[in-house]
């Protein structure tokens, strides 16, 4: 059976605001939640929703993120008639083709798209933590007869101006498109999830580029240009739990809220699992010295110190005499005895030295860069 | 590199009584271990670790679903990928067969032809152990062997009645074999460990003439009095060993693993266990558990006290339970103020609120797969 929904992932930002978290990674990359990487959630989304062939573009430093998709196998899209592919920027006889927009990293890989030759071509963020089933989205795309569906969620009118809002009419037909708006006349904010059909969505994208009219951004140019041209474009609501962890803040308090027993995004459901690469770690020990309260832990970690209200990635080690409260520990990171570490993220493969202290200034959570050393770690029994 | 290659024969031929009913339902070479991985990671790991990537896995054909599960077509073991094999046989096959007169090795004889590498490993199922078998392969090219087998020192305690001892000379040359019910009582025992190295060419012959002369259809025997007659010197291995042959075997082993030391003798090593992926989310401790010196797999919630104790995945201990000296396997639901204390709590086992079960270290309490637990079952003695 040939799939005829393909999802294509835009995974090259870089994600700015994460500052130190994204200097060797992209934004999707990030690990999220103790065992996971945000691409996770929407690789996940796209398996259980029975899209089977994902196509995942990357430009921003895309090797953890290539080492972390490898062939799919994770989210099972080696199969027979499954695919992931890892799409980079390539040159050709016209030039280097550094994908400048969402729309024209989509443009750029018309040939993979052709290859597969879907009906409809479904657009996702790697970005986002959330879980969503992409096929109801799709019946309703096809029920409303539509060209283009965007996925909204209501965000609060006060937060409304940070976001692309899309005014609807009853049948949830958008009629307006504002990107940022100063005033907003509705709070549904754009996911930059889309459902394009190809067929039409294609002949936009190479007019446009043929006659140099181009078209660099779904959300600034080709949803307006959509709706100039009349076409049926339909808003899918959608409720339920979706955070951008875009900044330090979002990113904390999103893992955070996974300490909360009655979190939204509930990953213990079984019937709608998050699936990410597997590194077969060993079991995690927790020695007679620790103490773990409210806490995350996973796969390989080694718990010999205090752990109050935070989260341990996998292959995390803890030694004598440490404590980490309120903070995100990524993978690999070590962290030597007696260190304290509040109200902080410590970036994978990062040294905690002995007796070292990373603490939140006035509020503002510390930072620990990816494989950043602080202080020294003696090596000792 | 290809001068060098090895091809391996699994063989999973070892079930004890002792064992059940932890074996009811599954084999020996499937039982959970660590929280985290099943007895046959040890010995596969071993393999692949080794760059082996031909294995003959000789099975037992009334656990087959229980291999399967587990093993599947062994792509977390490399074991799927071009110019890898697996077969998978019926041990039982090969006793059937001598019994109505066939050649009882041939297709054994056929995977080592077909693989037509210079050298052959032959593992057992039952030994917990880390094994470098490049060093075993080493070790018997320098000694010019034409079959090397592996041994453990151990005392009287860590034996099976029908485990092979080598008698050996203080060059470790192997002088006799003897079955562990045969033997006097002695002081130590050279455990053969059930791990052998053979030339290619040679066991070929071997497993030839040994099913025309009718001799025995049990490998591991036949390996070890190979070894013993052509008075090859045998590889000593030094590292973590557990021989899980009964209940209390088992126990212990699952308990090593909280001592530090042993841990990351066994699991922390150059070569890493493999086992099959399970997607699982992390554990979390609620503000109120108490968990001490415990190892766990992921996806746990705990909201009660944990000391002591090996816990695997999806392990849901509900508040003020406690959990002390205990292995608890996947999915176990321990209910509100449930105490548990040196037993083994078999998968899916549900232990309901206020119920007790405290068996003893020489006797853990076994609760059976699927069991709904309500009455209390305590066990002072014994």
């Amino acid at each position: 059976m040939k799939n005829k929904m393909l999802g294509m992932i835009l995974a090259g930002g870089k994600g700015t605001r994460l500052g130190k978290l994204t200097q060797n990674q992209a934004k999707p990359a990030v690990p999220f939640g103790g065992r996971y990487r945000i691409i996770d959630f929407t690789l996940s989304n796209c398996v259980n929703s029975g899209v089977h062939d994902v196509g995942i573009i990357t430009q921003y430093q895309p090797l953890t993120l290539n080492n972390h998709i490898g062939n799919g196998a994770s989210w099972g899209l080696d199969g027979l008639n499954s695919s992931a592919t890892i799409l980079q920027p390539y040159t050709d006889s016209r030039g280097s083709k550094w994908f400048q927009g969402t729309a024209h990293a989509i443009y750029q890989n018309i040939d993979f798209i052709d290859r597969q030759d879907p009906e409809y071509l479904l657009i996702l963020s790697g970005d986002h933590i959330y879980k969503m089933d992409y096929e109801l989205m799709l019946e309703d795309h096809i029920k409303n007869n539509a060209s283009l569906t965007v996925a909204v969620i209501d965000v609060s009118m006060k937060e409304a101006h940070r976001f692309g809002i899309m005014n609807t009419d009853v049948s949830d037909r958008i009629i307006e498109f504002c990107e940022k708006p100063e005033h907003p006349q509705s709070n549904h904010a754009s996911m930059g999830i889309y459902i394009f059909n190809w067929k039409r969505l294609r002949e936009v994208l190479t007019t446009a580029f043929s006659t140099n009219d181009d078209m660099i951004d779904f959300g600034k140019d080709v949803i307006p240009y959509y709706l100039k041209s009349d076409e049926r474009v339909f808003a899918y609501p959608f409720s339920g739990y979706w955070k951008d962890v875009g900044t330090i803040d979002s990113l904390w308090a999103a893992n955070m809220e996974f300490l909360d027993t009655d979190n939204a995004l509930d990953l213990y459901d079984r019937s709608w699992r998050i699936y990410s690469k597997d590194p077969i770690a060993p079991p995690q020990v927790i020695t007679d010295n620790a103490e773990i309260d409210n806490s995350m832990v996973v796969d390989g970690c080694f718990v010999d110190g205090t752990v109050k209200h935070s989260i341990l990635s996998t292959n995390v080690d803890v030694k004598k005499g440490a404590q980490i409260i309120d903070s995100v520990i990524m993978p690999g990171v070590k962290i030597g005895k007696n260190a304290v570490i509040k109200h902080a993220i410590i970036g994978e493969n990062a040294e905690i030295g002995t007796g070292a202290v990373v603490e939140d200034e006035k509020g503002k959570i510390a930072v620990v860069g990816n494989s950043e050393r602080v202080g020294v770690l003696q090596n000792e029994e | 590199m290809k001068n060098n290659k090895m091809s391996a024969i699994f063989s999973n031929q070892h079930e004890y009584k002792e064992l059940k009913p932890l074996t009811d339902e599954r084999s020996l070479s499937t039982l959970a271990f660590a929280g985290k991985y099943r007895l046959m990671d040890f010995p596969l790991s071993s393999i692949v670790n080794a760059g082996i990537n031909n294995v003959y896995a000789l099975i037992n054909q009334e656990k087959v679903r229980s291999y399967f599960d587990h093993l599947g077509g062994g792509k977390e073991w490399g074991l799927d990928t071009i110019g890898s094999y697996q077969y998978i046989d019926f041990y039982q096959k090969i006793i059937q067969r001598q019994v109505s007169g066939e050649p009882y090795f041939a297709d054994i004889i056929e995977f080592l032809k077909t693989t037509s590498y210079p050298y052959a490993v032959f593992i057992g199922n039952k030994m917990v152990g880390n094994f470098d078998l490049q060093s075993v392969l080493h070790y018997h090219q320098e000694n010019g062997n034409k079959i090397t087998g592996v041994f453990k020192k151990v005392k009287h305690d860590s034996l099976a009645f029908d485990d092979q001892v080598f008698v050996l000379d203080n060059n470790n040359n192997i002088l006799a074999n003897q079955q562990m019910m045969d033997t006097q009582k002695q002081f130590e025992y050279n455990l053969s460990l059930n791990i052998y190295i053979a030339n290619t060419d040679w066991i070929l012959k071997q497993l030839e003439k040994a099913q025309m002369s009718d001799s025995t259809a049990d490998i591991s025997k036949l390996l070890a009095a190979l070894a013993a007659k052509y008075r090859s010197t045998a590889y000593e291995y030094t590292g973590y060993l557990r021989n899980i042959r009964d209940i209390k075997s088992y126990f212990d082993a699952n308990m090593d693993m909280l001592d530090q030391k042993q841990f990351a003798s066994l699991l922390q090593g150059n070569q890493k266990v493999i086992t099959r992926i399970r997607n699982e989310v992390g554990n979390y401790y609620s503000a109120g558990s108490i968990v001490k010196n415990s190892i766990f797999g992921t996806g746990c919630r705990v909201f009660g006290e944990v000391k002591h104790s090996v816990i695997s995945r999806r392990v849901e201990i509900d508040k003020n339970s406690w959990v002390l000296n205990s292995i608890v396997m996947s999915s176990v639901n321990i209910k509100k103020g449930a105490h548990v204390e040196y037993a083994i709590l078999d998968k899916d086992v549900t232990i309901e609120a206020g119920v007790t079960i405290k068996g003893t270290l020489e006797k853990p309490i076994v609760i059976r797969k699927y069991d709904d637990v309500n009455d209390d079952w305590i066990r002072n003695r014994g």
